[in-house]
């Protein structure tokens, strides 16, 4: 039982709870979509433990499966988000597109037999300069927004600094697995609890703003 | 190369300092600059309602100017008119019949004169809505009455074209125009004015010359006597103009206001 709570799935289970409380009544189903991906979230967690620590298996395949679930719910917030500037169905639908060839063809290439890392690699890269693009978006126009408690800005800046230290952890510290820590983890595990952290941290800060911001509005 | 549980942890929180640099930075960046937006709204609201006190003040001036100009002629012209009137009729005497058709002819031309003096005044009261037929328009209106006092030479040169819709621009220059002409009359002792409008795309140039007095800009704005001055130059850069002031002492003066229109 022990093995199932770590920091990871501590986080996950605290941002499910966070969302669950503060996005059931929420009217835009794009944000009511994060209960159910940080259901799915905390249960991929738990079947990865289970396959690693129970059956001794490797657990790529749980990942692998997460994956394209992940890409789509991402995605498709993004979408939402830039949708008040304009929209980008088109370029949404070839992203997805792309996608899939991708991760499909690494499939095919590792015989299913190993985690599909470049896919996983492009799909940060993308989020990032997705995030980058929204920021630009945000500093465009002309309206004020109070940044301290506007949801979507949160959700971006969890968002980004995942992914980036993600990227970042993947390309540079390869290497480190190799080396045992103190916290009898390898060195990018425990870069990766500090970047989940910090991303469901900003995620449940990001839902509690979106429900603030609809109890604020409702009582005017 | 072995690494030590020490330096690995030290390196495991470099690396994420290091890795978190890029992303804190543009959100912080983002953040800075919102906050400069909010400041630049701040500034924009801040500067919209003083341009609307100042459209209102100039709207009020410019309808104090009239009211003054009417009561001026009231009691200087038409008051005079209807004396005089008044004491050549007390004067008939109808037992003089040779001398009653000359008195009630001169008295007859006093009422006429008066007559006109009143429907002078009346169109300057409607003068007040002139601009909102355009800018050369008001302006034109306020020289014809100046040139009726023979005081001054006027001369007009305009090649304005409104813009279809009233400016509010345009309510600010004029009575920018009536605060030179009011500063003319009070103290150039002018004998001659001229006033041209040049409409050059982007810009709009007034131009007010006279043959007067002229005088020292800076000792005026010293001895504080240039309110006026100082008005005309605050509101010409409300609607982001520029003004310039050409004086030489005894040689009269030139000012020359140019707006973005």
């Amino acid at each position: 039982m022990q093995a199932y709570i770590t920091i990871n799935t501590t986080a996950e289970f605290f941002c499910l709870m966070v969302s669950l409380f503060c996005l059931y009544k929420d009217k835009a189903p794009v944000w009511r979509a994060f209960i159910l991906f940080l259901l799915i979230t905390c249960m991929v967690e738990g079947i990865g433990i289970y396959v690693h620590h129970t059956l001794r298996q490797p657990n790529f395949a749980v990942y692998n499966v997460f994956l394209p679930v992940e890409c789509f719910v991402q995605n498709c917030f993004f979408y939402y988000l830039y949708k008040p500037y304009h929209s980008h169905k088109k370029l949404l639908v070839a992203w997805l597109s792309l996608f899939a060839v991708f991760y499909f063809s690494e499939l095919i290439i590792l015989h299913f037999k190993a985690f599909t890392s470049v896919t996983s690699t492009l799909l940060s890269v993308q989020l990032i300069l997705a995030s980058v693009y929204y920021y630009y978006l945000l500093l465009k126009e002309e309206k004020y927004r109070r940044l301290s408690a506007y949801a979507p800005f949160w959700w971006v800046n969890g968002t980004i600094c995942f992914y980036f230290g993600g990227v970042a952890t993947n390309v540079f510290f390869s290497y480190l697995v190799q080396y045992p820590g103190v916290f009898t983890h390898s060195a990018r595990y425990i870069v990766f609890n500090i970047l989940n952290v910090i991303l469901y941290s900003s995620w449940a800060y990001s839902f509690i703003c979106r429900y603030r911001q609809k109890t604020s509005r409702s009582s005017f | 190369m072995q690494i030590q549980a020490k330096d690995l942890t030290f390196l495991v929180l470099i690396s994420c300092v290091i890795f978190l640099i890029a992303p804190v930075a543009i959100i912080i960046y983002v953040i800075l600059y919102n906050h400069r937006k909010k400041k630049h709204k701040e500034e924009k609201e801040w500067l919209k309602t003083t341009f609307e006190n100042e459209l209102l003040k100039s709207q009020m001036e410019v309808r104090e100017q009239t009211m003054q100009t009417i009561a001026g002629n009231l009691h200087d012209n038409i008051g005079q008119l209807l004396s005089l009137t008044i004491v050549t009729l007390s004067t008939i005497n109808p037992n003089d019949p040779s001398r009653v058709a000359k008195k009630v002819e001169s008295a007859t031309q006093l009422a006429k004169r008066a007559t006109n003096e009143l429907r002078q005044l009346s169109r300057l009261i409607h003068g007040q809505e002139l601009i909102s037929l355009g800018l050369a328009e008001a302006i034109k209106f306020e020289l014809d009455y100046l040139r009726a006092a023979m005081l001054h030479e006027i001369t007009f040169d305009s090649n304005y074209v409104p813009k279809g819709e009233r400016s509010d621009k345009e309510i600010i220059l004029f009575r920018t125009f009536q605060e030179v002409l009011n500063n003319i009359i009070r103290h150039a002792e002018a004998t001659a004015i001229n006033v041209a409008i040049k409409q050059e795309e982007p810009y709009l140039t007034l131009l007010i010359k006279d043959n007067g007095n002229g005088f020292v800009e800076e000792e005026v704005l010293k001895e504080k006597k240039g309110m006026g001055l100082f008005n005309i130059q605050k509101r010409a850069a409300l609607i982001s103009g520029d003004v310039s002031i050409i004086t030489v002492p005894g040689s009269g003066t030139e000012v020359k206001i140019r707006i973005p229109y």
